[in-house]
């Protein structure tokens, strides 16, 4: 031993056990931050590909850009590409509808279009045509074929395929191909269309600082400009309201875990060197100074840190590597050239920074603690905790069992402690809850595919006979054939029924005698299979979904929420058993509402009153036709390019084919890359949170020994001294659980409706989410204390008290 | 050393102790003094004041000229590393280090190389040369007790300060400490103040202070 700071490490290495707790709550506070800093990063990384894969990658477009503008700003130094996006309103080939456009060439790769075969349009009179749409004609087309488009407002102009591009999701979903023409060919196209001037800034540009220079420069107003929000907002650019408040509450969150990181660095610090008051008022004894207990103090912090700091940040990267390894597996084609082994630079500095940071922080306050301790504390073997006055035992032992007193006693009575541990519980507590709005976030804003999701949409004006519906069901290779007979009818009810917005929005209605009224709009009415009734229990609010039922009674289901210009409204405010009155070609017909569905997965053209479900057979009865509008397909998982070309031999022309799998795919993809981290997120602040609390309550057990050995010695047998150690572990954990519970929940409610109601999310309050936490800490406390305890009880009482 | 009129109260109010009142008394260099009294009479918190372990309202207590009240918390613990010894009756020594690092430790905090030939002649004299890479958790009390003696001496103090060194132990390991702590002191030349409960040690002793209800009395030169 050459120096006094060795006792440092002489320490931990003679208490191994309190070492290595000391270093796993460290490491874990180390992890905690490494992780979610690691996470995020590669997040953004991984959405940011996401994003430009499902929006493109522009960040500014100029609305109807001049020649002028548009030199100006393709020669601008920050601007890496630049191209003309040009789309026209309405167009038909072959009496189809189709989506008409012109891209650069040189632009075309940012929008995720790429040439399949043959050549991109370079002439006037040259097109290119989506993959999918070449054999989805009256005839089948082919590279070189000259065909006729039509113009909405103008004449027909022909055109010669010169190549073909991949297909995208959205347009197949909606059964419309997609064509390009040529850039300068769309020019001289003398009908409406907009043009769009798509601008892809370089890498590290300020690109807020870059719009304004060239707004400035270039004279354009803001109404000309246009940003692709969501790229721009997971790069950290947008100006967007709603990335904004996506910001602060990034921000906000992010500050948590570096404080929760410090508080639990900070609290086992605290913890260890309450545990010694003697050891240093004996040091100071023989002539420490307080300068040198403090540097024994901040000596031991460093050294905990230096073996906690690695192997947190090793966990921290582990856990990031395998969210990685995971979306890179489940979309290799998106994701394959993302490396699978990246080390965030930001994360892991996070990690180290907070970690070295902490040990100042959170090692100095305590270093200062022991060395105020006085001298005397070790001659006099003095009491470590001041017990306060008054005598709340004496209430205690009244009302429990002595144990179960004395354990509350000691958690309440020791109010450093109870902080301690207390602040420990609830700042996981509350990272937890706050972490939860990022969930609420993603199932707000991301759709995902349902059980009831066709594969494949088949709808026509003329309607889809029976006897078609029929060979699609019982042809090999679809899975589920489900038919939707729409049609809009007034129905009437119990005026009382209407909402006040909805009555406000029509601009009032006219009561009749019998309280019913007139409709103002029609209802929209839609029947279910059996299949569709089943899938829509999800929704039920209220009644039955019976097929059998509803025919026999005469039954309609209504819906709550109605879709009105894009949003989501309650019209009317039907219950069970009320009346409503349907005008059928037969005449005004009764039906009784035997369900009540919270919302519907699809929304009507027209603008309706409220929308009624009911089966097949009433529905035939009520409007008088027989023949669905549309028909959804799900297809089985193999040879679904045989099926789709057998569907496709049996249909007409006059149904449109609408192929969602594309979409589907793409729209699952885009879910489970925020899924996948939000969850990250979620599960990794869950995870470190149970490890805290199991070492708090192990180190808080163990450091009672000395304790435990004496109430043993005075007669305190094993069960009363489990009792004893739970009541007290379990008052920490519920003070710290139910004061997390309370600052969550209002953090929750503040960053939700402060920041996060441009997306439309309700707060509700969180019941379940409380009462599971609190379950779930209350099972990890018992669980973490037992071990100690065990081990506590296997050790003989004298050795217990003469150890120390 | 000289102590003046010093007094220390505990708690406030109807819970107020007065633990010394007004004791004054002095001693000079090389002094073997030995503290007597019913526990509770007050002299380890003589003891503490004297050593600069605890502070008091009212009066003083010089050593070596120096009013080591009065002492700010920095220099008095410089001051206490170098000039005095502390052995206690529970022999408080670091559990985690051994036997010679405990009693070089001192010189450690001091900053100082430990003389290898004197820590070798103490551990000889000690008679733990042979333990000396033992932990205290190895030790029996009185071997302890001699390591923590060792400790006291390890910076050759001027004044050492034990309380009831030998509260822990048997007759004969009593015997081996007090004969040890004499020797030194002669050895050494170093004025030893002890507290006890053994009027027999009392009789090694140059003065005999006795301490009851807070007051002192000198019992007056050896006791025969």
């Amino acid at each position: 031993m050459i120096s006094y700071l060795s006792l440092a490490s002489k320490y931990f290495s003679a208490h191994k056990k309190k070492a290595r707790l000391t270093v796993i709550s460290v490491a874990i506070s180390v992890a905690l931050i490494t992780g979610i800093f690691s996470m995020m990063d590669a997040f953004l990384k991984f959405e940011k590909i996401q994003v430009i894969h499902d929006f493109g990658n522009y960040h500014l477009a100029v609305v109807e850009a001049t020649d002028n503008e548009i030199a100006a700003i393709g020669s601008h130094t920050d601007v890496q590409n630049s191209g003309i996006w040009i789309s026209f309103r309405n167009g038909s080939l072959y009496g189809r509808a189709v989506k008409l456009g012109a891209l650069d060439k040189e632009f075309a790769a940012n929008m995720n279009i790429t040439v399949v075969e043959g050549k991109y349009p370079a002439a006037e009179n040259e097109i290119m045509l989506e993959q999918w749409a070449m054999d989805n004609f009256q005839q089948h087309l082919k590279i070189g074929d000259t065909v006729k488009i039509y113009f909405a407002g103008s004449n027909e102009k022909e055109f010669i395929i010169s190549g073909i591009y991949n297909d995208l999701g959205n347009t197949k979903a909606l059964g419309t191909p997609g064509i390009f023409l040529s850039t300068a060919g769309a020019e001289k196209i003398n009908v409406e269309k907009s043009r769009l001037y798509l601008i892809e800034f370089k890498r590290g540009v300020n690109i807020r600082n870059a719009e304004k220079e060239i707004k400035r420069e270039l004279k354009i107003s803001d109404d000309r400009i246009g940003h692709n929000d969501r790229l721009l907002a997971v790069m950290g650019q947008s100006n967007h309201e709603a990335a904004l408040g996506f910001y602060r509450i990034g921000a906000v969150l992010f500050f948590m875990v570096l404080t929760a990181g410090v508080v639990m660095i900070y609290n086992t610090f605290n913890m260890s060197v309450m545990d010694r008051v003697r050891h240093f008022g004996l040091l100071r004894c023989i002539g420490a100074s307080q300068e040198q207990i403090k540097k024994l103090v901040i000596q031991e912090g460093i050294y905990i840190t230096l073996r906690a700091i690695p192997i947190g940040i090793l966990a921290g990267i582990l856990v990031t590597f395998l969210c990685s390894a995971i979306l890179k597996f489940y979309n290799h084609s998106l994701f394959g050239e993302m490396q699978l082994f990246r080390v965030s630079i930001i994360g892991v500095g996070a990690g180290i920074v907070v970690g070295l940071l902490n040990v100042f922080i959170a090692a100095f306050l305590p270093a200062k603690k022991a060395a105020n301790v006085s001298p005397v504390n070790a001659v006099s073997g003095g009491t470590e905790v001041k017990m306060s006055q008054k005598k709340k035992l004496g209430l205690l032992v009244k009302a429990f069992p002595v144990e179960t007193a004395i354990g509350m006693n000691n958690a309440v009575m020791k109010k450093k402690m109870l902080l301690l541990m207390a602040s420990s519980i609830a700042i996981s507590v509350i990272l937890f809850l706050s972490f939860q709005v990022f969930v609420d976030f993603l199932h707000t804003t991301m759709k995902t595919t349902k059980p009831y999701t066709p594969d494949i949409t088949l709808t026509s004006e003329q309607g889809i006979k029976r006897e078609v519906y029929q060979i699609l069901s019982d042809l090999d290779g679809t899975k589920k054939v489900y038919g939707r007979m729409l049609g809009f009818i007034d129905a009437a009810f119990d005026a009382k029924r209407l909402t006040d917005l909805y009555v406000e929005t029509v601009g009032g209605i006219a009561i009749n005698k019998n309280g019913t009224f007139d409709p103002p709009e029609k209802s929209w009415l839609i029947s279910y299979d059996n299949n569709q009734f089943n899938w829509a229990k999800a929704d039920l609010i209220d009644g039955k979904l019976s097929e059998e039922k509803l025919n026999e009674q005469n039954g309609v289901i209504a819906v709550r929420e109605q879709l009105r210009n894009n949003v989501s409204t309650e019209t009317a405010n039907l219950r069970l058993g009320d009346k409503v009155y349907f005008n059928t070609p037969n005449g005004e017909r009764e039906m009784t509402v035997m369900g009540i569905l919270r919302s519907i997965p699809f929304s009507s053209s027209e603008l309706t009153m409220t929308s009624f479900i009911t089966t097949e057979k009433l529905f035939t009865e009520l409007i008088g036709e027989s023949s669905y509008k549309a028909v959804d397909i799900q297809l089985d998982r193999d040879r679904q390019a045989q099926t789709m070309s057998r569907i496709k031999s049996i249909l007409n022309s006059s149904i449109l084919i609408r192929d969602a799998r594309q979409k589907n795919a793409e729209t699952n993809q885009a879910f489970f890359t925020m899924a996948l981290f939000i969850y990250g997120f979620i599960s990794i602040i869950a995870l470190i949170s149970v490890l805290n609390i199991i070492n708090t309550m192990s180190t808080s057990v163990a450091s009672k020994t000395r304790y435990l050995g004496v109430m043993r010695a005075i007669g305190m047998s094993d069960e009363q001294l489990d009792r004893m150690v739970l009541v007290e572990a379990a008052t920490y954990s519920l003070l710290g659980g139910i004061a997390g519970s309370i600052i969550g929940v209002a953090l929750q409610k503040l960053l939700v409706i402060k920041w996060l109601s441009h997306f439309h999310i309700v707060w509700r309050f969180p019941f379940a989410q409380i009462g599971l936490i609190l379950m779930i800490i209350l099972i990890v406390t018992v669980v973490s204390v037992i071990g100690p305890l065990k081990r506590i009880k296997s050790q003989s009482v004298s050795d217990v008290i003469r150890s120390l | 050393m000289i102590v003046e009129k010093l007094s220390k109260t505990f708690g406030s109010g109807e819970l107020k102790v007065d633990a010394l009142k007004n004791v004054s008394f002095s001693i000079s260099k090389g002094e073997f003094i030995c503290i007597v009294g019913p526990s509770g009479s007050g002299k380890s918190t003589l003891l503490n004041l004297l050593g600069g372990l605890d502070k008091a309202k009212h009066g003083k207590v010089y050593i070596d000229g120096k009013d080591v009240l009065t002492m700010q918390e920095r220099h008095l613990s410089v001051f206490r590393r170098r000039s005095i010894g502390f052995i206690f009756q529970a022999y408080n020594l670091v559990p985690e280090l051994n036997v010679e690092e405990n009693i070089i430790l001192p010189l450690l905090l001091d900053y100082k190389k430990p003389d290898n030939q004197y820590i070798d002649e103490l551990l000889k004299i000690l008679g733990l040369s042979e333990r000396k890479h033992h932990l205290p958790s190895q030790l029996s009390g009185g071997q302890q007790q001699r390591v923590a003696i060792g400790r006291a001496l390890a910076t050759r103090p001027a004044l050492i300060l034990a309380d009831e060194p030998t509260g822990n132990l048997d007759t004969k390991n009593s015997m081996d400490v007090i004969n040890l702590l004499k020797l030194c002191v002669d050895r050494y030349k170093q004025t030893l103040i002890m507290i006890t409960h053994n009027r027999n040690f009392a009789s090694f002793a140059d003065r005999v202070l006795y301490v009851a209800d807070g007051v002192l009395t000198e019992v007056g030169g050896a006791v025969l």
